[in-house]
């Protein structure tokens, strides 16, 4: 594809192995400048060799990487415009604070001055400025982020990449971490490669996300596109939580309703693709399920389990053998009990229907 | 209380069970000073000796009533150090302030006149400063090598590259070596008529060449020999700081762009800095004691005699004992000083960085 103006990032078919494990596969996505891009994905998948494939720090043996419209699959790591924070932060750790912010600038034939005043710039900017003298090992893990940060903002990358940057701190810390990583975003217009295997993260953070599997993209889309339009279980299986449920049946002759387990489940509308009396699995997320309303055709069930989650409660229940989660605020949910039946509605607008052989999504 | 505690060791003192040890001293003691006063100085070296082992025996006992097993495990180890170590250093020191020779019988108390003889004498003490002097000089010059070839060493070997492994073994085979082994096998090398030196020099100058027939050659001789020997000692030190440097470091330094100089003297070195501390301080206390190369090599020629050299003509060929004793304890405050110096020197720069 003619790499167009303004992306920023572009990599074409890269493949990389260690040994005889393949860490990337047939890796292709393009990032638009300005981007916050999130490579998502469990441990494993090939997230950090992307990034470092994408640094320079491994070459790959097929493909190309391409960067601002520049073939650099081969080139030297310094010409890329490509800084990396490190999911070990990678802190100099016989340097203070301030030498690992200059670190970098010493290099540029920056005077002293200019670094003295960038240093003292983004350590403000990072809230680092009373720790400037310290060594990297007397502070605590969220500063020590902060100055892997900083570290790779001073000499003001056209690139980031962040490889699980959040994984090393604790649940309070991600969460003001992840604001800050946004406001750092918006500030600098920086284009940013994440990679997270944090569903949480991912869609908090990412404008774009490409969900990887087996080191390729399966796919690539807004947030919401994933929410709405997964392109199979596997990411329908991983974006959304509590988990899309998935109801094993098999399309009518018609086509136009799903025989499961639990009955007769009619679809809004007629799906392209759909074959009749074929092998489907239904995804239906837990927000679209609720209980029945008076006079509405719902599917007879029984309450196993509930999950107070503060605001709302995840009830699981079971019907016709296929257990199903369902999100309810916690007023509708303070009076069930486990045992009781009651009646459950399926939105049939919100219905994904997934081809059971290959779990590839039916539209 | 105090009443009761003093009547039952007065009691114990005297209780004759094989676990007092308090006795044991006692009679230890009593023994010395009679056989002093009335035996002859060689009767009278085993009844110290038979004291020494009475003590021991009940320690031994007491431990192990008292279920001291702890110190039962270790005694041997105690006991082979005392025998080998601390008796000889202590016996040593006492013969350096008797005039003493290992060939005559006689033994007289002198107290500090063979140290003011050591330093002082207007024969003896010119050899032994210039002694010194080459000793110092081959402290400078083979730990100076040693490191210096070892840190290149390391830096080679930090690498992966084919052979490898085997090259290793092979640079690290010298430092097994005995020191005679390799002494006699570096003979041979700077042998003037058959040594593969003095050929190869021979072919290129079409001159004879003979490594050994000046100081200068000499001290060149001995320094490579030893750091041939030793080098592999400070490679291995520095190999295992090199080793446990985060390889993210590099790479993070890499894509901050640092020169690969830069890299070393901020990431490399200071992984490094306290184990090369150690092999100068190893090394330099292991130099001082430099003797077994300037014995087989040049037998001392060449103004090559260090003090160690000095110390083992003095005690051993001349039959001086006392003389050779008071020498050796003089350097032994040397070194003792020197690496103190240098361990705190070391500690204040560690705490200042």
């Amino acid at each position: 594809m003619p790499p167009s103006a303004n992306i920023a990032l572009s990599l074409t078919g890269v493949s990389k192995s260690y040994g005889r494990v393949r860490a990337l596969e047939d890796l292709s996505f393009d990032v638009t400048e300005g981007k916050f891009f999130v490579l998502f994905g469990p441990s494993s998948v090939g997230k950090t060799t992307a990034l470092r494939t994408i640094a320079g720090l491994v070459r790959p043996e097929k493909g190309s990487v391409h960067i601002f419209g520049r073939d650099k699959t081969d080139a030297e790591i310094a010409g890329r415009g490509v800084s990396m924070v490190f999911q070990s932060f990678a802190l100099y750790p016989h340097l203070t604070v301030y030498d690992n912010f200059a670190y970098p600038l010493v290099e540029e034939k920056v005077s002293r001055e200019e670094i003295d005043r960038r240093v003292r710039e983004t350590a403000a900017m990072l809230k680092l400025d009373k720790k400037i003298d310290r060594k990297p090992n007397t502070l605590s893990g969220g500063e020590q982020q902060r100055v892997a940060l900083g570290r790779s903002l001073i000499r003001r990358p056209k690139i980031l990449l962040l490889d699980e940057p959040l994984t090393n701190l604790d649940a309070k810390l991600r969460h003001d971490m992840r604001a800050e990583l946004k406001r750092l975003h918006r500030q600098f217009g920086l284009t940013i490669v994440y990679a997270t295997p944090d569903e949480l993260e991912a869609l908090s953070m990412g404008e774009e996300i490409a969900v990887m599997r087996d080191g390729g993209v399966v796919q690539v889309g807004t947030p919401d596109e994933l929410y709405e339009k997964p392109r199979d279980t596997y990411v329908a299986g991983k974006i959304g939580s509590p988990h899309m449920n998935m109801i094993r049946g098999k399309t009518t002759r018609d086509s136009k309703a799903v025989e499961s387990g639990i009955g007769l489940l009619p679809l809004a509308r007629k799906m392209a693709g759909v074959v009749a009396g074929e092998e489907t699995l239904l995804g239906v997320r837990p927000s679209d399920i609720r209980f029945a309303a008076k006079g509405e055709k719902g599917v007879a069930a029984s309450i196993a389990m509930l999950e107070p989650l503060g605001d709302v409660t995840v009830v699981s229940v079971e019907a016709g053998g296929e257990t199903l989660r369902m999100v309810l605020p916690e007023s509708a949910a303070a009076s069930l009990q486990p045992g009781q039946a009651a009646y459950i509605y399926l939105d049939p607008q919100k219905f994904h229907i997934f081809r059971a052989s290959n779990g590839q999504a039916l539209s | 209380m105090t009443a009761v505690r003093t009547s039952h060791s007065a009691i114990a003192l005297l209780d004759p069970s094989a676990d007092n040890w308090k006795l044991a001293i006692l009679v230890g003691i009593a023994a010395t000073i009679l056989a002093v006063l009335a035996l002859p100085a060689n009767a009278t070296f085993w009844v110290v000796g038979a004291a020494v082992a009475l003590v021991a025996a009940a320690f031994v006992v007491n431990a192990y009533r008292k279920r001291y097993y702890g110190g039962l495990l270790v005694a041997p180890a105690i006991a082979v150090l005392f025998v080998m170590n601390i008796f000889p250093l202590l016996w040593s020191l006492g013969l350096s302030f008797f005039a003493y020779q290992s060939n005559q019988q006689s033994i007289r108390f002198v107290g500090l006149n063979n140290y003011i003889k050591v330093l002082t004498n207007d024969i003896a003490a010119p050899a032994n400063w210039d002694a010194l002097i080459n000793t110092g000089m081959f402290v400078v010059c083979t730990v100076a090598a040693q490191m210096i070839t070892g840190f290149l060493l390391a830096m080679l070997f930090a690498k992966q590259f084919p052979l490898r492994k085997y090259l290793l073994i092979l640079v690290l085979t010298p430092m097994m070596l005995s020191v005679v082994a390799s002494g006699v096998f570096f003979t041979y090398y700077f042998d003037p008529t058959f040594g593969i030196l003095s050929y190869a020099m021979g072919e290129i100058t079409g001159q004879q060449f003979i490594l050994m027939d000046n100081k200068a050659g000499a001290v060149t001789g001995i320094v490579f020999a030893d750091a041939w020997m030793w080098s592999p000692f400070v490679m291995l030190l520095v190999l295992a700081g090199l080793v446990s440097v985060p390889k993210y470091l590099y790479e993070a330094a890499a894509i901050d762009r640092v020169s690969k100089w830069r890299q070393f003297w901020t990431i490399t070195f200071p992984y490094i800095r306290g184990l090369l501390m150690l092999a100068l301080l190893f090394r330099t206390i292991e130099a001082f004691k430099l003797y077994d190369l300037v014995y087989i090599l040049i037998r001392g020629g060449q103004d090559t005699k260090t003090i160690a050299y000095l110390i083992a003509e003095i005690a051993n060929e001349q039959n001086k004992t006392s003389e050779g004793a008071a020498l050796s304890y003089v350097i032994l405050f040397m070194v003792i000083v020197l690496t103190n110096l240098y361990l705190y020197l070391a500690n204040r720069r560690n705490q200042g960085a």
